[in-house]
């Protein structure tokens, strides 16, 4: 059992790759943010990569151990410290009974980081995942962030602690993130009402030209970026309405940038599953790791163009990426 | 399998099927490495359509090739949720379009489709806090917002006399719901008497903040909010929880989520703000009785003598409509 000290900003209980296969009935996916540093933090402790953890938005966590778990923190630092004493992020240790781990606030670039704990977090599934979705309060644990009191079941490892502590992932596999004011780059598709027929050529280029600055009312369900005055091919969007981002509304990619009115809106993980604006791109799933680490209000976004292959193809080496193979002992 | 002219240079467009008798083209878009969507006809508002489209959702389910995830249908498409490292695009496409080259005609069908009634309160207390927030912290000089309310905009915008004729048009058709997204449980919900189809676009830019229960139009579509959440639609009502995860009434005992496609969705009584505060409460006591007409079903061929019926009421209302919306600004 981890018991919830101080619950911090924003911390929820996610699992990877959420609650898929729902989108049907207007259920996001959730799931972690960052699912790079969450799958690898499940790996470093010897969990399935998928296994359910936390997600810590902006820091502010304290958790107590109640059993010898071996335990990583992987992403933004916070100033981890494990009864006091600073620990290294993309690395396992071992907690004890009575152990308290913190986390402070963010210390430099980045926005989330990941709490794994070997045996992952066992709260109950809700329709086939525990992954906390806060637009429909549900997974996790109620449906919401955690405060201080929560108590969260554990399950049990399926490797000896000895085996899996004390690793570390690659140095070269762990992502230096871009600084508060500066630009990250997102590869991604043109969407299905890209151009020609729903905007120009000229659009899209200016799109994948453009330094998006990231709106801070961002947030697990939409990263709202600059208003952009678009030529658009269309005069109106016909039936869909009168604005030529209008359409009949239509299912919406996890990743999507969802263009409402001349507001770009890149559809995260917690977002829309379904609309009637356009979609004039969508970012690689190999790239959606790169949304949970930007900060709202700071970070800027240049979407560099993929192609269908191109996405696909990135999408298999992250997935060989996020390995055991990729540890070395520390 | 039909043929087929090649992708577009954008890469925008996978593959093009065309018309071939009477059965509707269809457009595969490129929507990322994990989704495809496929479009089918025009880019109108064309209620049968629906009808295609849960008929090939159905299909594409009792197939369920390795590596597709779901299908999340539309009005006029559907969204494809695949893995494309099992299942390859090219491949998906092929399969897509057998299904629906088999499809049988749907003009004899009679499918199973509920009837939802739902009590609505117009312009109400939380519609209009939801504009004076919009108003106030989002843009102050929408065109869409007079009065303090999106009704009035919404008559105008089809040539209706004032907002009362405007709630008078919502009550007087049922609505069928093709679809459920946004967030969960959400109707998307189209008139199916076609000469009560008002049309308004949505909102520019959309809105931070909309209370659940809250019932929105944009384009031809009627919404319902499940949650607290962002939106785009024209807002002008407010009903009874359609989404309790909590699931405190009976209605919400299988699923935490009311509505299902295929539904119709009737709106009756017309309730004051006080009286739908009283049914919500009563939802959540698990007193309230949802009156859903669970066995009700809708028979296709007679819907299609139905619209061939109203058709020249519903072309003038259309062109009446289109001849107003010149003269209404868009947001």
């Amino acid at each position: 059992m981890l018991e919830v000290r101080n619950g911090g900003f924003e911390t929820t209980v996610q699992d990877y790759p959420g609650r898929i296969g729902m989108l049907s009935l207007g259920f996001a996916p959730a799931g972690p943010m960052d699912d790079y540093a969450f799958r690898f933090a499940n790996v470093l402790v010897g969990n399935p990569p998928g296994a359910a953890g936390l997600e810590i938005t902006a820091g502010g966590l304290a958790v107590a151990f109640h059993d010898e778990r071996a335990f990583a923190v992987c992403g933004a630092d916070m100033d981890a410290r494990l009864n006091g004493q600073r620990i290294e992020l993309w690395r396992s240790y071992r907690a004890r009974p009575g152990d308290l781990l913190e986390l402070d606030y963010l210390q430099g670039p980045g926005f989330r980081t990941y709490l794994t704990v070997s045996g992952g977090i066992e709260v109950p599934p809700v329709l086939d995942s525990r992954a906390t979705y806060l637009p429909g309060s549900v997974g996790g644990l109620d449906g919401r962030k955690l405060q201080a009191g929560d108590r969260l079941p554990l399950g049990e490892p399926s490797v000896d602690l000895g085996r899996v502590i004390d690793r570390r992932v690659r140095a070269n596999l762990v992502p230096g993130y871009p600084g508060y004011n500066e630009v990250w780059e997102v590869e991604a598709t043109r969407g299905p009402q890209a151009d020609p027929d729903y905007m120009t050529s000229e659009d899209m280029d200016a799109f994948f030209a453009h330094h998006w600055k990231l709106d801070a009312a961002s947030n697990r369900t939409g990263y709202r970026l600059d208003i952009y005055r678009w030529q658009w091919a269309r005069t109106s969007g016909g039936a869909g309405g009168g604005h030529p981002s209008n359409i009949i509304d239509n299912g919406y990619p996890v990743g999507a940038v969802n263009v409402c009115g001349d507001q770009p809106i890149i559809l995260c993980v917690d977002g829309p599953t379904l609309g009637g604006f356009i979609c004039n791109a969508v970012v690689a799933k190999a790239a959606m790791w790169k949304l949970g680490q930007m900060v709202p209000g700071w970070s800027y976004i240049h979407f560099k163009e993929v192609s269908l292959e191109q996405a696909i193809d990135l999408l298999a080496r992250q997935d060989t990426t996020i390995s055991e193979e990729n540890l070395e002992r520390s | 399998m039909t043929e087929h002219t090649a992708a577009q240079p954008s890469g925008v467009i996978l593959a093009t099927f065309p018309e071939r008798n009477g059965r509707p083209g269809v457009v595969y878009r490129n929507a990322g490495d994990s989704f495809l969507l496929v479009e089918f006809g025009e880019m109108v508002f064309d209620l049968t359509m629906s009808f295609r489209v849960l008929g090939l959702d159905d299909a594409i389910k009792r197939h369920q090739p390795e590596g597709l995830i779901e299908v999340i249908p539309a009005l006029r498409s559907v969204l494809i949720n695949y893995d494309s490292r099992v299942l390859p695009t090219k491949r998906l496409i092929e399969f897509v379009q057998a299904q629906y080259d088999e499809l049988p005609p749907f003009h004899d069908l009679v499918v199973p489709s509920r009837i939802v009634e739902l009590p609505i309160a117009f312009d109400d207390k939380w519609t209009r806090e939801a504009i004076a927030r919009y108003v106030q912290y989002q843009r102050a000089d929408a065109p869409n917002i007079i009065n303090g309310t999106n009704s009035e905009y919404a008559a105008r915008y089809n040539g209706l006399r004032d907002k009362e004729e405007f709630f008078e048009y919502i009550m007087a058709t049922d609505w069928w719901n093709a679809a459920l997204g946004f967030f969960p449980g959400l109707p998307f919900a189209y008139p199916l008497d076609p000469r009560r189809a008002v049309v308004i676009p949505k909102y520019n830019p959309t809105r931070h903040w909309t209370p659940a229960g809250t019932i929105g139009i944009a384009g031809p579509c009627l919404a319902i909010y499940p949650v607290e959440s962002a939106g785009g639609y024209q807002i002008f009502a407010h009903t009874v929880p359609i989404y309790d995860p909590q699931q405190r009434n009976p209605a919400f005992r299988e699923s935490p989520v009311l509505l299902r496609p295929g539904d119709r969705l009737r709106f009756r009584p017309r309730v004051t703000d006080e009286e739908l505060e009283a049914m919500i409460q009563a939802v959540y006591d698990g007193t309230y009785q949802y009156v859903i007409d669970e066995t009700a079903t809708f028979d296709v061929g007679e819907y299609l003598r139905f619209l061939d019926s109203v058709r020249e009421e519903a072309e003038a209302f259309r062109r009446h409509q289109a001849e107003a919306a010149t003269r209404v600004p868009i947001p």
